[in-house]
């Protein structure tokens, strides 16, 4: 049993300070403050809402419209990024050239061109898609920049040494030393696509989840507001949590990336 | 077992561009060319695409209502010319400047005595970790609608929009340069009768800089992107994303642009500041792991 | 003799998290002469750097009395200093700062550390490095700083958990060679962990050989060489002979598996 609680001493204090959280959350606006429903809500109207719109449908129709552009955005923005970095460190002059112009759009607010892209391209599923391959190329392009670069010389003349040819370099070494740097900039890329949906859906649009945040806040419909707010932020958890854990799964060698 | 640790970026971060090996230059003799090539091209790329945009109205024929969309750079530097001499710019700019500087500021204040309690007990740490790993995740966005509720439009609106922004950065990367504190220097210290005060300050502080100091890097990123939103959607009447956002609906391209230009400008000083600030105190670290 | 460092039944039990407890220490007894060298070898992991951190007062242990001139040991002290196997120098303050840091922590005034840090930086051979980062430094040079640290605050006894472990064989000769010279200039009781036995016996006035995890002490050997030593004796046969009685009783406490 005291096993037991060492080995997951991190987990339970974890889960119960989230418990206690909601709980006193719950408590504070039942027994001492009177809730003003119009500046906040408390957990029991939050999953009541959530629990109504997912009945409804409405939370699955909204997962779906926000989903569409951000998987065009992002696959763009993988295979893109990938072939530019792959470009960058592959031919020493073409790095050379980018690398100036592409560190100062990645280091400048980009977001700051959505109202131009969504007037340009429309309140729909392209000017979205758009705006998330805007923000996402640059960790691929980056990472794997990084990553091709950082490819051992000496593994690549080991493999040669030993009768390898040209695809086991490929295989054996030069993807298993990249791959590692392309996932890292996913995790990173997934938070910027996360803001590009948002943004995007902000400004201009008819459904989805950042519309539907927006619009519950002008209506006032706080506890469904925190509903959406509560989606979010899990649907974000569980994208970078999971690629975290894949890094872990997958490249056990690599510490701490 | 989530540990906020692996969410830090280290201070020498994958993604940053490794060690450039120019050593060489100073044992073998290079031409001109060889010893300048890289910065002619990084430099010449970008003014061929600038030029390239500059010549794209003369040679082609933009169809109606695509002109209306199409600036070019010289236009840019005018309108950005412009607004400085005659100075209507200021006020955004000041407006927006102050938003920043308090909301980073404080972020700063909260974060790294929160960063420091949390590095060095672990029931603190434990019983966080869920939040920071949940709201490092979240973009900071999503609760821009329920601060303009709490804070209304105005100044305060886009501290607290920039404040969430910057604070976990910070924060976690206090927290692991906390963590990565050498048991060993610690135990030296504590050797020669340091008390808790002491060992923070000869140890845990100044090992934990090169992460805080990458921790403001990104920070800053954050802080400038929470300018921007906080302002487009709404959380005040002044600022250059308020600008820039009611030029996007009057088609004023070149506004749109030179607000971007000056974003970026922004992000460049400030870490550029941040590199010095930082090849200032790293004095003790070894090369290679210094330029990052 | 009079027991200058005296430790009685030491007990220590580790509890790491997420593990079972560990007996470390079991009834460990030592007793050590004013300016004695002293010697502990043991095979890995047998408690030997642990007694050190103990008797320094990082580590309190669970039961035994310890007592360094009559005086109770109850935490860290000034009349101990360290000198670490992984050196400890803080990275980020030159070899002067860091010769000064225990005398800072004393509270000394800048003005009176300089001469004294100045002293000992000479005397282990660093001048001119005053103003060099750790990282300038090599593996030798880092140790001397740690030794200097250690002796600025003219500490009455000298622990040093395996110093030389992290350096080459060269470098490790010469430091041997170099701390009898300052120990003999600076007259200190020294108490010296180390795995290798030669250099246990080349500096020692006593070896003391511990057994595997438990630790206790299963042997002492005097060592009756003469002194000055140079390192022509370590080729005699007297030499030998003292190493080869070292190594018997040693090896019974070597395990196949000998990770402990």
């Amino acid at each position: 049993m005291n096993d037991f609680v060492y080995k997951w001493r991190n987990p339970i204090f974890g889960s119960v300070s989230v418990v206690l959280f909601f709980l006193g959350w719950e408590a504070l606006l039942t027994w001492a403050i009177p809730l003003n429903p119009f500046i906040m809500s408390k957990p029991s109207l939050i999953f009541e809402g959530l629990w109504l719109e997912m009945q409804s449908g409405q939370l699955w129709s909204d997962l779906l419209i926000s989903g569409q552009p951000f998987i065009f955005g992002f696959g763009a923005a993988i295979v893109v990024g990938i072939f530019v970095g792959t470009m960058m460190g592959w031919r020493a002059r073409v790095g050379y050239a980018l690398d100036p112009l592409l560190t100062a759009l990645y280091a400048s607010p980009l977001v700051a061109i959505a109202p131009l892209v969504i007037i340009f391209f429309g309140v729909g599923v392209s000017g979205k898609a758009i705006l998330i391959f805007v923000l996402c190329v640059f960790p691929f392009v980056f990472n794997t920049y990084a990553g091709v670069k950082s490819v051992d010389r000496l593994l690549v003349n080991v493999v040669r040494s030993l009768g390898g040819n040209e695809r086991d370099i490929y295989l054996k070494v030069i993807v298993p030393s990249v791959l590692p740097f392309i996932i890292a900039g996913a995790r990173y890329a997934i938070g910027r696509a996360l803001v590009g949906i948002l943004v995007g859906e902000f400004f201009a649009a008819t459904a989805g989840i950042g519309y539907r945040i927006a619009w519950f806040s002008d209506m006032f419909e706080l506890s469904r507001m925190f509903g959406y707010i509560l989606v979010m932020m899990v649907v974000a958890v569980l994208f970078t949590e999971g690629i975290r854990w894949a890094e872990r799964a997958a490249f056990p060698w690599r510490v701490g990336m | 077992m989530n540990d906020t640790t692996s969410t830090a970026v280290s201070p020498v971060p994958a993604s940053a561009a490794p060690v450039r090996d120019e050593g060489l230059g100073e044992i073998t003799r290079r031409t001109f060319w060889e010893a300048n090539e890289r910065h002619a091209l990084g430099i010449g790329f970008i003014v061929f695409v600038l030029l390239l945009w500059e010549v794209i109205p003369h040679i082609l024929t933009l169809s109606r209502g695509m002109d209306l969309f199409f600036t070019t750079p010289t236009q840019v530097a005018m309108t950005l010319y412009n607004m400085f001499a005659s100075g209507e710019i200021w006020p955004a700019f000041k407006f927006s400047a102050v938003a920043f500087s308090v909301g980073l500021g404080l972020s700063i204040v909260a974060a790294l005595p929160l960063g420091v309690i949390i590095g060095r007990s672990h029931t603190m740490n434990a019983m966080l970790d869920p939040f920071i790993t949940a709201f490092n995740a979240t973009p900071r966005l999503v609760f821009l609608p329920i601060i303009l509720v709490w804070f209304g439009i105005g100044m305060w609106s886009v501290v607290v929009v920039v404040f969430i922004g910057a604070v976990f950065p910070l924060l976690i990367n206090t927290y692991a340069g906390v963590r990565n504190a050498d048991r060993l220097l610690i135990n030296v210290v504590r050797s020669f009768g340091a008390s808790e005060w002491q060992i923070n300050k000869l140890v845990i502080l100044p090992n934990s800089m090169p992460f805080i100091i990458a921790g403001l890097r990104l920070a800053i990123g954050r802080a400038i992107l929470g300018i921007v939103v906080a302002e487009f959607f709404g959380g005040s009447s002044e600022g250059i994303g308020v600008m820039m956002n009611d030029a996007a609906g009057k088609f004023q391209v070149d506004i749109v642009f030179a607000g971007l230009v000056i974003f970026m400008a922004l992000s460049l000083v400030m870490v550029g500041g941040v590199k010095v600030l930082e090849a200032r105190l790293s004095r003790w670290r070894p090369e290679n792991v210094k330029s990052f | 003799m009079v027991a200058y460092i005296e430790a009685k039944n030491v007990n220590l039990i580790f509890t790491p998290p997420n593990r079972m407890p560990v007996t470390a220490l079991k009834d460990f007894n030592i007793s050590v002469g004013e300016g004695e060298f002293v010697s502990i070898v043991g095979p890995s992991g047998c408690g030997k750097s642990t007694f050190l951190n103990v008797l320094l007062g990082l580590i309190p242990p669970h039961s035994g009395e310890m007592a360094i001139n009559g005086k109770r040991v109850s935490g860290p002290g000034q009349d101990r200093a360290m000198v670490f196997q992984e050196f400890g120098l803080l990275p980020w303050r030159t070899v002067l700062n860091n010769v000064e840091l225990g005398l800072e922590l004393k509270g000394v005034a800048t003005s009176e550390r300089r001469p004294v840090s100045q002293k000992f930086i000479e005397m282990v051979g660093l001048a001119g490095f005053e103003g060099h980062y750790p990282h300038e430094l090599s593996g030798g040079m880092k140790q001397r700083v740690g030794l200097a640290r250690a002796l600025a605050t003219d500490p009455d006894v000298l622990l040093m958990d395996e110093p030389f472990a992290a350096l080459d064989a060269q470098t490790r000769d010469i430091m041997q060679a170099e701390l009898l010279r300052i120990w003999q200039e600076a007259k200190k009781t020294v108490l010296f962990v180390t795995h290798q036995i030669e250099e246990a016996v080349y500096l020692s006035d006593r070896v003391i050989v511990m057994t595997k995890r438990p630790g206790r002490a299963k042997k002492i050997i005097d060592i009756p060489l003469p002194r000055p030593r140079d390192y022509e004796m370590r080729v005699t046969q007297e030499f030998n002979d003292l190493k080869l009685q070292l190594w018997n009783e040693l090896k019974d406490e070597l395990t196949v598996h000998g990770n402990g």
